[in-house]
């Protein structure tokens, strides 16, 4: 057995900047190593990240320090183990099943699919990353959640002041401070449209919770539909960005794609090569040996979807995008209980619907220059901009 | 060792050997069953291993299986069950599992 290597070199600078180096780098010669700069161990074989989130009794979610709590205003269900998580994880899942989804919103969907795609100018550049992919992510999921009332403006800022606090380590006032306001003003909101999903039931989230056999309390529900906002525009955007230089990147791709109709292939194959969510934290409750070492007690565990995607002992040549590589589950969505509750809604949202009509209506779009588009991010990662000539 | 049969919906069908104390689901995988993904990896959390099992050696699905089931991809029929949750045991040799059809 033998003592976790530490790593003192490697800054989130770096890893914010190019992660995927460096994580082949450690797959090779660290796969748990000590990253000295953020006291977290880093786990980045497939192998591994997929048992330590499968295995929830060593491996908890459950962080009563993290600045999520202040950031939410409650103790959400993504830090919580067991019992307590399903039964709030299963108070909302049906609005994301995939009968509701063919039952209640693909008309709706693909009708405002259209309308975001038909208000973009033909023949013109644009940044298809703040024009299209994030405001289309927020429309589509203001109606799953049944805040239609919410602009798209409202939705994303929100979303982006939930995460900031999310991520607010250094306890920083200002940033509780926007998180606040923002709660302030969400529950503002629900507080509005709550009387009008009791009268009206549909199978928003915020419906099939509030008129559940045995509802969650209220301020529970209130959790939910945050995080849901927290976790459900930047993803889709980021994964709708990372797809559309892909096969941009990659014209005799993008034409095969067309011919074969393999829109969700491209699909799963961009949120494998760039996880819109990189990096899960977990705890260990005891003492546990990965790979060849221990681990003790109440370590943070960092487990690198990003890194298991591109696994040499899974994947051939994983750096590279190829929508037609053998075909491998990826850990895009995450695995084990906390497994993304809405991979089913991304999948047809973005492979069924969007990605077949953005190219219907603009064949020939080409993006200006591949080297301006920005990468960035270690939790959270996508291109910053996506300056593309509709054609 | 137990032997337990997939049919797919167009009745080919494949009899494996399972291990004893595995999931069904885990059996499926190891032996690349079609119409079998598993995505939480048998968390019970995503119904993307659902089937269809007449067989009351298998027992009954429990309440948060059945709450579960309500999210799954296909026809949900009483017969459904969630293969993650069924355990191999000597005393399930000759199980039948179908697999749904697939829906768009
Ligand atoms: C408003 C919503 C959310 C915010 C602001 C947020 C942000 C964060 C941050 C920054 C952390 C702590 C990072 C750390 O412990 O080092 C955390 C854990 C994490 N959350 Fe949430 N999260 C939100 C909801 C979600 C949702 C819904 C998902 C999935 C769709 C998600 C995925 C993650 C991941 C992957 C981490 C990785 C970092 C970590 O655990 O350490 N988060 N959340
Ligand atoms: C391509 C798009 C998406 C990706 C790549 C993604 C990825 C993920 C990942 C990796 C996790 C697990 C985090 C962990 O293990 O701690 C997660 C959880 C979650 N996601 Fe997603 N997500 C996407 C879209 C969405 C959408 C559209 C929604 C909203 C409907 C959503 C809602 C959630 C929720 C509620 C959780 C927390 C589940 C739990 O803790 O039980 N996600 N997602
Ligand atoms: S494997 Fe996910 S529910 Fe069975």
């Amino acid at each position: 057995m033998l003592d976790i290597p530490v790593n003192e070199t490697v800054t989130l600078a770096d890893l914010t900047r190019d992660p995927y180096p460096i994580y082949r780098q450690m797959r090779a010669q660290t796969p748990v190593v000590r990253v000295a700069q953020t006291n977290r161990i880093f786990v980045t074989r497939f192998e591994h990240t997929k048992w330590i989130k499968e295995n929830p009794e060593i491996f908890s979610s459950d962080d009563p320090m993290t600045p999520m709590k202040p950031a939410f205003q409650a103790h959400t269900l993504m830090r919580k183990d067991g019992d307590e998580h399903r039964a709030e994880r299963m108070a909302m899942q049906p609005a994301f099943s995939p009968k509701v989804i063919r039952t209640d919103w693909a008309d709706l969907y693909t009708k405002l699919a259209e309308d975001y795609v038909s208000r973009l100018p033909k023949g013109e550049t644009v940044d298809l990353f703040s024009d299209l992919c994030g405001p289309i992510a927020a429309r589509i999921l203001a109606h799953m959640l049944g805040l239609e009332e919410a602009t798209d403006e409202q939705m994303q800022r929100w979303s982006q002041r939930l995460i900031d606090g999310a991520g607010n380590f250094g306890n920083d006032p200002e940033l509780f401070a926007l998180s606040d306001a923002a709660n302030a003003e969400m529950n503002a909101l629900f507080e509005q449209v709550m009387p009008r999903h009791i009268a009206e039931p549909n199978n928003s989230a915020f419906s099939v919770m509030l008129n559940a056999k045995t509802p969650i309390p209220i301020r529970q529900m209130y959790a939910n539909i945050k995080i849901a906002i927290g976790g459900g525009i930047n993803e889709p955007r980021d994964a709708l960005a990372t797809i559309l230089y892909g096969l941009l990147t990659n014209p005799e791709q993008l034409d095969e794609v067309k011919r074969q109709d393999a829109w969700l292939d491209a699909f799963e194959e961009g949120v494998r090569w760039v996880a819109p969510i990189q990096v899960s934290g977990r705890r260990t409750t005891q003492e546990v040996q990965i790979g060849d070492h221990v681990i003790g007690p109440n370590e943070t565990v960092m487990t690198i979807q990003a890194s298991a995607n591109r696994d040499e002992a899974v994947y051939a040549d994983g750096e590279a995008f190829n929508v037609f590589r053998d075909k491998h589950p990826h850990q895009a969505f995450g695995s084990g209980p906390h497994h993304c509750a809405g991979a089913q809604v991304a999948r047809r949202t973005l492979g069924q619907i969007m990605l077949p009509l953005l190219f219907e209506r603009f064949p020939n779009m080409a993006l200006t220059d591949p080297h301006e588009v920005i990468w960035s991010g270690f939790g959270f990662r996508g291109p910053l901009n996506l300056p593309i000539t509709l054609a | 060792m137990t032997k337990i049969t997939f049919v797919q919906p167009d009745g080919r069908s494949q009899t494996v050997s399972a291990r004893v104390g595995d999931s069904v689901m885990q059996t499926a995988l190891a032996h690349s069953i079609d119409g079998i993904f598993a995505e939480c990896g048998g968390a019970m959390m995503c119904a993307t291993c659902h089937c269809y099992v007449e067989d009351a050696r298998t027992g009954q699905a429990s309440q948060g299986e059945e709450d579960l089931l309500d999210c799954a991809e296909d026809e949900v029929r009483p017969s459904s069950r969630l293969s993650c949750q069924i355990k191999v045991t000597e005393d399930l040799d000759g199980l039948v599992v179908h697999l749904p059809v697939a829906v768009d």
